[in-house]
């Protein structure tokens, strides 16, 4: 598999001028610099993730007329803080993990429990707890199969997810009768009660902010590196000194806080945490969710996302032929665009950049750098 | 003495059953290097498709299966002309996520094609039971292991003495040299798609009598076949049809005396533990051979 952002990663080739001449000529030193920077910090992840947010905020209170509709972009702002999540299990470190869903249950039920159990902790105890707790038995899980690759790791995952879908549905006095649990106290947060959609979708704007932040972050870390280098060649990226064992353990450990996170997020909105929720649909989904958006970019799972919660409701119309239209929708756009939406688009945007570059003269392109 | 005996036919029974699955997919993962997770979805296609057979056809029991399995082949050829043919420059990635799609087509249509009340079929020697040291074994139990035993020894001549066997086994140990020297290997990923959709009916179609046919009827007998492929190892078939038996057997026999509550778990927690301690399964082949 290759990185689909590589051509954007890559340092600018030397063009014109070859760098070695540049520290000698005082006049290009700053270029030179500029040139020697990776292509990956010259993308404005920050800039990007506050344009979004912004772009958000405004706009989906005015599409969002009605509330069923408001719930969708709810729908969509959860299941993108899990998607992103698994992008950095599955996208960045290769890891083909079938337990994110379980993860999002396990999320919800441990929020679910502390809000209701002797403890009765607050929204932002019942989130931490989530996240802490899908992050320890990521930790376990992840090093207990640490030396299993590729189809390996994703059946001892699809091992833990149901061995879990097992535990949940006999330990009530976590999971709730029937492995359901039923009103759950709506978020809470600095004295307020969040209950309408309308409010629900601040919270989990500033909670997708938050994990958007994290991976503008991660994007630009080491962290990526390493995983991506074990991710497309393990045994190489591991005899020139690249802890791969570690990032791949980090990467599904933060991966697996995040679908706790979008799991406990989910249980006060919707007053209910149950194990249909986080069923086999919603595993395929958010491979989907990946896939569909773009397995070489972090916006990807977001975008994949909209389209996970959208076309099923578009598709709503069809009646009962919707599944079969929806499956078919699925397979034409993975045929077209294997490379997921945003790799479609990133492809498209590299087409016309290199027209545009064959219009002007050579000289230009290099000052363009 | 009687539950022993009841437990471990239904155990042998239920690993056969496992065999047939596990066989299905390994053979098309080694022809092509796809994992086929639409393979659940076909196991209860086939199940469908003989209801069908002889619930609305007419036909007698026997007669209807093979139709089922006919109509199976054809399924999985259309299969390969819609996954595999179209993505084969693509990361093999891309191919499995495109099975994962046409499981959702394939489901959809059963749905809508037999609506989601489960189905009941029924085998051609009736609910007749066999008594063993006094306890009831299904005949329908023997049956599977007969019917299982004969495929799973045509798929190993298959192998071993064909022209077409030597050019899977080619394809597996190396693609990119298989094709250079010969091996026409989209002819060959139909048949493989075709004969790994024959085994998914057949395991469908022995199984649904001994209970009712749904939508999730194949995904579970799917999920535990991967368990068998890890206990086994991906390498041989001896190694599958070992490994399918001790998970049978493990699931009934452990499950039946010590821990039935929970007896559903134990393929899971095999194959987790299998990982843990040895991430490339319990018996690994240096060279891959069918």
């Amino acid at each position: 598999m290759t990185d689909a952002t590589t051509p954007g990663a890559k340092p600018a080739p030397p063009t014109g001028d070859t760098p070695a001449a540049g520290p000698t000529g005082g006049g290009t030193a700053a270029p030179y610099a500029k040139r020697l920077r990776p292509g990956i910090y010259r993308r404005h992840h920050y800039l990007a993730v506050v344009v979004f947010v912004a772009a958000t905020a405004v706009l989906a209170p005015m599409f969002a007329e009605s509330r069923s509709t408001q719930f969708l972009v709810n729908l969509w702002l959860v299941y993108s803080i899990t998607g992103i999540g698994f992008y950095w299990v599955f996208g960045l470190a290769g890891r083909f993990a079938f337990c994110q869903t379980f993860m999002m249950a396990l999320g919800g039920y441990m929020g679910a429990w502390v809000a209701q159990s002797s403890l009765e902790g607050g929204f932002l105890v019942q989130v931490a707890l989530a996240v802490v707790a899908s992050a320890v038995v990521a930790t376990v899980v992840g090093l207990l199969v640490r030396r299993a690759q590729a189809f390996y790791f994703a059946i001892a995952t699809i091992a833990v997810a149901e061995m879990g879908r097992v535990f949940f549905s006999k330990a009530e006095w976590f999971t709730g009768m029937n492995g359901t649990r039923t009103g759950i106290p709506p978020i809470r947060l600095f004295g307020r009660d969040y209950i309408a959609e309308d409010e629900v979708f601040w919270i989990f704007l500033g909670g997708l902010a938050l994990v958007l932040l994290l991976a503008a972050v991660i994007e630009r870390s080491p962290l990526r590196r390493d995983g991506v280098a074990a991710r497309d060649n393990a045994l190489v990226a591991a005899v020139v000194g690249v802890p791969t064992g570690r990032a791949q353990l980090t990467l599904f450990v933060l991966g697996s806080a995040m679908g706790g996170l979008s799991g406990a997020l989910m249980g006060p909105w919707t007053g209910t945490t149950g194990d249909t929720s986080f069923g086999i649909e919603l595993a395929i989904g958010i491979f989907l969710m990946l896939l569909l958006g773009g397995i070489g970019s972090m916006w990807g799972p977001v975008v994949g996302a909209a389209f996970y919660v959208a076309v099923p409701d578009l598709l709503s119309g069809f009646d009962k032929y919707a599944t079969i239209v929806y499956g078919a929708l699925l397979l034409v756009t993975i045929i077209l665009m294997p490379e997921g939406i945003v790799g479609g688009l990133g492809r498209l945007r590299l087409r016309l950049e290199g027209r545009w570059r064959r219009i002007r003269p050579k000289g230009a392109v290099d000052a363009v750098g | 003495m009687e539950k022993f005996v009841a437990l471990t036919a239904s155990g042998i029974a239920y690993g056969a059953v496992l065999a047939l699955v596990a066989l299905g997919f390994i053979v098309l993962y080694k022809a092509t290097g796809i994992i086929n997770f639409a393979h659940g979805d076909l196991v209860g296609l086939g199940a469908y498709l003989a209801v069908w057979a002889v619930d609305d056809l007419n036909l007698p029991s026997v007669a209807g299966y093979l139709v089922a399995l006919v109509l199976m082949a054809a399924v999985g050829v259309v299969m390969e002309r819609i996954v595999r043919a179209p993505l084969r420059d693509k990361p093999v990635l891309v191919v499995v996520i495109a099975t994962l799609a046409m499981a959702i087509v394939i489901r959809g249509l059963i749905a809508l094609w037999q609506g989601s009340n489960p189905k009941t079929l029924v085998s051609p020697v009736g609910n007749r039971a066999l008594h063993v040291a006094g306890a009831a074994v299904a005949q329908q139990r023997v049956v599977i292991v007969v019917v299982a035993t004969l495929s799973i020894a045509g798929l190993v001549l298959l192998f071993q003495r064909t022209s077409f066997g030597r050019q899977v086994r080619a394809l597996a140990a190396d693609p990119d040299t298989a094709v250079l020297m010969g091996v026409r290997g989209t002819y060959v990923a139909m048949a493989a798609f075709a004969l790994s959709a024959v085994f998914a009916g057949l395991a469908g179609i022995l199984v649904a009598p001994l209970s009712a046919v749904d939508l999730n009827f194949g995904f579970s007998l799917m999920v535990t076949a991967f368990a068998v492929a890890v206990v086994g190892g991906f390498g041989s078939l001896g190694g599958v049809i070992v490994g399918a038996l001790v998970i049978g057997l493990v699931q009934q026999l452990v499950g039946g005396y010590l821990w039935p509550e929970y007896a559903g778990l134990l393929p899971y927690i095999l194959m987790f533990v299998v990982i843990s301690l040895r991430p490339e399964g319990l018996i690994v082949v240096e060279r891959s051979r069918l």
